[in-house]
């Protein structure tokens, strides 16, 4: 079973490292903004095919190794699950390293041939962008965070329900594996976990709604589609984990209370299909995303481009841009959302719940 | 509308907002009574500084072309009496740009076919 999916969530991860030089925005090249006008470029297409050639087959090589490495031999389960980590791990490294390396190789490439000199930089904004803005409404979220107010009570009132040990943590096929001594506290600690993390994705849903809808001048249809479908699929895509989280935990929180209903297959089926969901998710919104900009065919004003905003990209991965209120930006290197370093609330949506969970763990 | 911002421009980006929402209403492609977006969401689309919205919004108000209502935002206002006030600051500004014209070397008839394309243009949807 550790196996299996450590083996699919590392495939999934490899395979997106590969393909992302074509998913990302077509104006950014390995996190470098290239003008429209030159981003049929040779190199940059060179550049693009080498990188998704070596990182697909050091996949190759790497999952190969790992499928021969845990069937040479008996190996324990969290032997295996251990060495998956570690490949995760490498793969990211390895894809991150080469992303660096073309990131220089194409900024160079931008310099030497002066591809900004003697274009005119221009923002452009449409007034009427906001009005095909697709996003869910925020209040879809009151239906999951009422589930979970729903059960935090119900566990009160089943107190006496509960085993003297409440289990804290359950292994990949489900089975409850780390438990501590039953108290108040203790009996509805999931519940409030489940709760923060709602409160924390209702967050980041509203900041996102907030954030800059960023058209290219060169580009305006194109990049406009984009956009839109990038707010839309990621607000479902963000709901739809959130239900499937709140399902999940809800179940494990009543399995506790009730053992009886948590007997038999579903105990594997449940967690197994909540990851079959997130990675066909990610998957599909990878691939809408990725082409909603890639269809529609431009026509380029000569003279013009958009504002080269490479300087507030450092390692064209982290965003920092104070005059921008955005708390979100589209990723360049990725299909999704970055934060913008320079807006301290979007700290405050990211990191605080994830503090407030650790804390609450170490401290209870 | 499109509202394009020239990034390396002399003109101030809050002058360069106001100016084309004037013509974007002139050319009829925002009508009276449409509202703006938010100062925030406006900043945020155009990734500048919402002081900079802020700004222009309220140079806007201050010629009456918008009417800033708390919380439902900035509404474009309909069309007013020319009163004698007005057309006497209108007078005042359009007054020098015609006096620096003639000064640059520009005759009359140049000033006047000038000042009709510019009217053709807004004219056109």
């Amino acid at each position: 079973m550790s196996f299996l999916i450590f083996f699919i969530i590392t495939l999934f991860i490899a395979g997106i490292q590969t393909v992302i030089p074509f998913l990302v925005n077509r104006a950014i090249v390995f996190g470098v903004m290239i003008p429209e006008q030159h981003i049929e470029d040779d190199s940059i297409k060179k550049f693009k095919k080498h990188y998704s050639m070596i990182v697909g087959l050091l996949s190759i090589v790497i999952l190969t190794s790992y499928i021969g490495w845990t069937f040479s031999n008996a190996r324990q389960d969290n032997e295996v699950a251990l060495a998956g980590a570690i490949i995760e791990f490498a793969l990211i490294f390895i894809s991150l390293s080469f992303y660096l390396y073309y990131h220089g190789k194409t900024k160079q490439l931008k310099q030497q041939n002066q591809w900004v000199e003697h274009l005119k930089p221009m923002k452009v904004t449409d007034l009427s962008v906001r009005k095909q803005d697709e996003m869910l409404p925020w209040y879809v979220y009151l239906l999951p965070i009422l589930s979970t107010i729903g059960l935090l009570i119900y566990t009160v009132l089943n107190y006496d329900l509960l085993p003297d040990q409440i289990p804290t943590h359950w292994g990949p096929s489900g089975e409850a594996d780390a438990f501590t001594v039953k108290t108040p506290f203790s009996s509805v600690q999931l519940s409030l976990f489940l709760l923060i993390m709602q409160l924390m994705f209702l967050g980041i849903h509203i900041a996102t709604k907030n954030s800059g809808i960023k058209l290219s001048a060169t580009a305006l249809e194109s990049s406009r589609n984009r956009q839109l479908t990038l707010r839309k699929s990621s607000s479902w895509f963000l709901y739809i984990v959130l239900l499937g989280a709140t399902m999940l935990m809800s179940y494990f929180q009543l399995t506790t209370i009730h053992p009886e209903i948590g007997e038999g297959t579903v105990k594997i089926l449940i967690p197994f299909s909540f990851l079959i969901l997130v990675l066909v998710g990610t998957l599909i919104f990878a691939i809408k995303v990725g082409r909603s900009d890639k269809e529609i065919a431009q026509s380029v004003e000569a003279q013009i481009m958009d504002l080269d905003e490479d300087k507030y990209w450092k390692g064209g991965i982290f965003y920092f841009n104070k005059n921008d209120p955005s708390i979100f930006v589209e990723k360049r290197f990725g299909v999704g959302w970055t934060i913008n370093f320079a807006n301290p609330i979007g700290y405050l949506i990211v990191f605080l719940p994830i503090v407030l969970i650790i804390l609450i763990s170490v401290l209870a | 509308m499109i509202i394009r911002i020239e990034g390396e421009s002399d003109i101030p980006i809050y002058t360069q907002i106001t100016n084309q929402i004037i013509e974007g209403i002139a050319r009829g492609e925002i009508a009276r009574g449409d509202s703006l977006p938010s100062v925030r969401a406006f900043a945020a689309d155009l990734g500048v500084n919402m002081h900079t919205v802020n700004k222009s919004y309220h140079e806007l108000e201050k010629k009456g072309i918008i009417k800033i209502v708390p919380k439902s935002g900035a509404i474009i206002s309909p069309t007013e009496q020319m009163s004698e006030e007005k057309m006497q600051q209108i007078f005042t500004e359009l007054k020098p740009v015609i006096a620096e014209a003639l000064v640059s070397g520009m005759n009359k008839k140049d000033i006047r076919d000038m000042v009709s394309s510019i009217l053709e243009e807004l004219k056109e949807r």
